[in-house]
């Protein structure tokens, strides 16, 4: 007997991104202006984490290409996918013909003889533990067919093939007895989803999750009620563990989809490191959540939030100590010395193009940070000169005049230009007689649209709706109706 | 059925005709007593006197019988046409109350009135008896009935906006009454609002033009009409016209119709409109053979003589001071002079507050706020219509809530205990599928596990 897979999960599949295939082409510098060590960067990575983020250095940074090869030959010795070695080399390879590099066989080889025994042995585990689920779902023991299932999936992910291992937990579902069981599915899921980065349906399997927890800690609690009290207190810190990791992935999820509040939000609620468990490294490391929360945090959120969320959270203090120059970033930004910040950004940016997660968003968050800045600059002037402004910036006047202008017209800054005089003038609005225009134009466009909705509602009740023509029945209008 | 015998079924008509004070009855007997094929016939027929009928009835006592009979001779052949300054006559002293009894009869013989005009090539006498006809025939000129649209067509062909003008400003059509128009259609409601629209644009009243063609755009529809992506069409270069950017439609309107929408080059032109002067006279000469079918030239060129003019107002809002130099650059065009042509022409219009010094230099100055005039006189005039506006709202309200559907409907909901729970989980799926993207539906059960 097998288990229908609904037509959903396949569509789930086929959309999950093709590995390293989709990369942009933007290449960063590595030198002493724009500082980044491999080695240090790297060991706070395990395994598939670690090959991911090293590919993705290849291919972006030249520079460090060969470097991150040869560790990244190395660590794919570690894992069961030689097919990742396939990957890096492809990247290394188009690096390298654009760039002046060693070629790849100077550096590492992979051992073939490991790739070949990592197939064959590949092969056999594969047949064992579908041999083991096939047994399970014969003698129809949902226990077993739920471990079996889970197994299956986590070899799956294992060797590489996401969207398999994605089908078998999702196929695992329906074997869930209890609501912990229907968690650790959905954070397997997370997992799965985070390590392919697969934004958009993270939102859905945290959904599920959350609901699970909620049914596991009333039901911990109605046993906790009868047995030992220290239990529900065990089981709290359980909640608190998991919440972390949901919110770690909301947070994630919200950043690729380019939600930077929420996702600000999301990052800055988190636990202590430690709740984040075995996510830490094989997914994340507390530094990336640093510099996550304080970028969307400077590019969405008010000072005040800045302050009360960020400056004095104890907890997200704990993720800025791995990454010290966070906290001068924000602590220059808070100050207003935005030259600082934003030389610190340009400077950083390297570190920061080159995680996986963020570089698609870099551009946008230094962008929407930098407009924040000018536009917190000029709140409390009146007017002020445009070369002051770019002293203050590190700019030319004509880059001063450019960013002024362009948040002037998206009506970012309320304020004009007297470009004669290189002066930004603040706008002095009468809000009384603003008021009363608005007023008095909010009531208009209510009477004119009160009055096209009676009328439509008046035409629908008698029946004057637009049809399709019917054969002959043809009204002027007939050649170009599209037929439903 | 013979002259002589139609005349004398007419002499008997017309008798009854006079006697009659029962209007609804005589109606009846009309359109029943006669004998269906010939009934026409008889009505077109002269009397047996050889009297032409129409002198003998009064036009105004008589408007029912009248009515019948002149829509018959309208239609027949042209040697039973009746005077058409008869027929003038009639339209301007006919008893609406009569004529009410016979709706279709006043249709036909508006349509008559358009097509005879048209065959005596002297279509602006129809403007005219149109009117009257309309303005007497419906219960309320803001009440649609078939007359609209022929009348808003006649002035439309004959050039004469003004003639509707007065109509189309302060009649906007409020209500819809198919027990007394029961042939009204659709599109007798798409081609007036459209019609009127095309006047209203051709006199240059922008907003008003901009509500009618929206009404024919949003009007509601299963399928989108052809009319109503003309009307689209129309309504956005309108809009870049009169306000320099097209606004959304209201949420109502069909959704296939602004698909349609984007196929069409005017797309092209919206986006680039008014910063890319260059590309638009490039789509305009592309597609020129296109928009010279759509007829839409004249409108296309007036926006893009406008666009400058949207360029620069926006610069007011950017800088205090700016040389004619740099405003030239910044809307692309090549020469100062016409530069300072078009600010001379906008501050003299209104359209900017600004001084152009003699060194080329222009200074905005903030625009003077219409609204530092407001009176008291016209906030008490804003408070007064909003009342009205909510009582008329109110009244809505109740009446809706005391009609049978609505009752029934509620009524039913009521009963069902399960209605609102269904819907509010659907409510909550839908929220759900919108934040995750697709869920699986045998996911729902998770509250099982509780």
């Amino acid at each position: 007997m097998d288990v229908d897979i609904p037509d959903q999960i396949s569509a789930l599949i086929s959309q999950l991104p093709q590995g390293t295939g989709k990369r942009t082409h933007r290449t960063v510098p590595v030198d002493a202006s724009h500082p980044f060590e491999l080695e240090t960067y790297i060991a706070n990575y395990t395994g598939r984490g670690a090959i991911d983020r090293l590919i993705h250095i290849i291919t972006s940074a030249p520079s460090i290409a060969p470097e991150a090869f040869n560790v990244v030959v190395q660590h794919i010795q570690q894992t069961r996918d030689p097919s990742l070695y396939q990957h890096a080399l492809n990247a290394y390879e188009e690096v390298a013909a654009h760039a002046q590099l060693p070629p790849p066989s100077d550096l590492a080889t992979l051992d073939t003889r490991w790739a070949d025994e990592m197939i064959a042995s590949n092969q056999i585990e594969r047949q064992k533990l579908e041999t083991e689920v096939k047994t399970y779902m014969n003698n129809l023991i949902k226990e077993s067919i739920r471990m079996g299932l889970r197994d299956l999936g986590d070899f799956y992910r294992s060797i590489g093939e996401h969207g398999g291992a994605l089908k078998q937990y999702t196929r695992s579902r329906e074997f869930c007895t209890t609501s912990q069981h229907v968690l650790d599915m959905c954070l397997s899921v997370l997992e799965l989803l985070i390590e392919h980065r697969n934004y958009s349906h993270i939102a859905t399997y945290v959904f599920k999750a959350d609901a699970a927890i909620d049914a596991a800690s009333s039901a911990a609690q109605a046993s906790g009620a009868t047995g030992a009290p220290t239990s529900s207190k065990k089981g709290s810190a359980e909640r608190d563990k998991v919440q972390s990791k949901l919110d770690f992935a909301t947070g994630l999820s919200s950043l690729g989809q380019a939600h930077y509040e929420k996702a600000a939000m999301c990052f800055l609620r988190l636990g202590p490191p430690h709740q984040l468990g075995d996510w830490l490294g094989k997914l994340v490391a507390p530094g990336d959540i640093a510099i996550y929360g304080a970028l969307c945090s400077l590019a969405s959120l008010s000072r005040s939030a800045i302050k009360a969320q960020v400056i004095d959270n104890p907890t997200f203090a704990s993720y800025i100590e791995h990454e010290p120059y966070i906290r001068e970033l924000i602590e220059a930004y808070m100050s207003s010395n935005f030259k600082v910040a934003l030389d610190l950004l340009s400077k950083f940016s390297t570190r920061h193009f080159l995680d996986i997660n963020l570089a698609p968003h870099l551009h946008d968050l230094t962008n929407l940070i930098r407009d924040r800045a000018v536009v917190l600059y000029f709140q409390p002037f009146s007017s002020i000169k445009l070369e002051r402004m770019g002293a203050s910036f590190g700019w030319s006047l004509g880059e001063v005049e450019r960013h002024v202008v362009r948040l002037i017209q998206s009506g970012d800054i309320k304020g004009r230009v007297d470009s004669q005089n290189k002066v930004l003038q603040a706008k002095q609005t009468d809000h009384r007689t603003e008021l009363f225009a608005r007023a008095s134009k909010a009531g208009k466009d209510i009477q004119n649209s009160n009055r096209k909705l009676l009328l439509r509602m008046r035409l629908q009740q008698a029946d004057l709706v637009v049809k399709a023509p019917k054969g002959s029945h043809a009204q002027p209008t007939t050649e170009r109706h599209t037929p439903e | 059925m013979t002259p002589t015998e139609a005349s004398t079924a007419l002499d008997s008509l017309v008798a009854q005709i006079v006697a009659s004070n029962n209007y609804p009855a005589l109606e009846h007997t009309i359109r029943n007593g006669l004998p269906k094929d010939s009934r026409e016939t008889i009505l077109a027929s002269a009397l047996s006197s050889g009297q032409d009928p129409l002198t003998v009835l009064d036009l105004r006592a008589h408007t029912l019988g009248v009515l019948y009979i002149i829509s018959a001779r309208l239609q027949g052949s042209s040697s039973t046409l009746p005077s058409l300054q008869i027929v003038a006559d009639f339209c301007r002293v006919f008893n609406p109350d009569q004529a009410r009894i016979a709706p279709q009869r006043v249709t036909q013989l508006a349509k008559s009135v358009l097509r005879i005009s048209e065959d005596l090539e002297n279509p602006k006498w129809a403007v005219e008896p149109l009117h009257n006809l309309l303005m007497r025939f419906a219960p309320d000129p803001s009440c649609l009935t078939p007359i609209h649209p022929l009348f808003a067509l006649s002035c439309v062909k004959t050039q004469s906006f003004t003639a509707a003008l007065p109509l189309l400003l302060s009649h906007p059509i409020t209500s819809v009454d198919t027990s007394l128009t029961p042939e009204l259609t659709y599109s007798d409601n798409l081609m007036y609002h459209y019609l009127g629209g095309v006047i209203l644009a051709a006199l240059k009243k922008w907003d008003a033009a901009e509500d009618y063609f929206e009404t024919c755009v949003s009007s509601p529809a299963q399928v989108p009409a052809a009319l109503q992506l003309e009307a689209l069409k129309k309504l956005s270069i309108i809009q870049l016209i009169s306000k320099g950017k097209t606004s959304s439609l209201p949420k109502y309107t069909n959704s296939q119709l602004s698909r349609l929408f984007k196929q069409t080059p005017y797309t092209a032109f919206i986006n680039n409109y008014p910063r890319n002067t260059k590309q638009l006279h490039n789509i305009l000469d592309k597609e020129h053979p296109y928009f010279l079918n759509e007829r839409m030239v004249g409108l296309l060129r007036q926006a893009l003589a406008r666009a400058p003019r949207w360029s620069i107002k926006k610069l007011t809002e950017t800088y205090l001071t700016l040389n004619l130099a740099e405003i030239a650059k910044e809307v692309n065009i090549s020469s100062e002079n016409e530069v300072r042509s078009i600010v001379l022409d906008m501050i003299a219009v209104g359209d900017i507050n600004a001084k152009l010094s003699i060194s080329g230099t222009v200074t905005f100055s903030d625009a003077p706020s219409e609204v530092a005039k407001i009176t008291k006189d016209e906030v008490d005039k804003m408070l007064y219509d909003a009342q009205v506006q909510g009582e008329l709202l109110a009244r809505l309200e109740a009446d809706l809530g005391r009609s049978r559907e609505y009752l029934t409907k509620a009524v039913k909901a009521k009963d069902d205990p399960w209605a609102g729970a269904s819907n509010e989980e659907e409510l909550f799926a839908m929220g759900m599928s919108g934040v995750g993207g697709p869920s699986n539906p045998s996911w729902n059960d998770d509250a099982m596990f509780s």
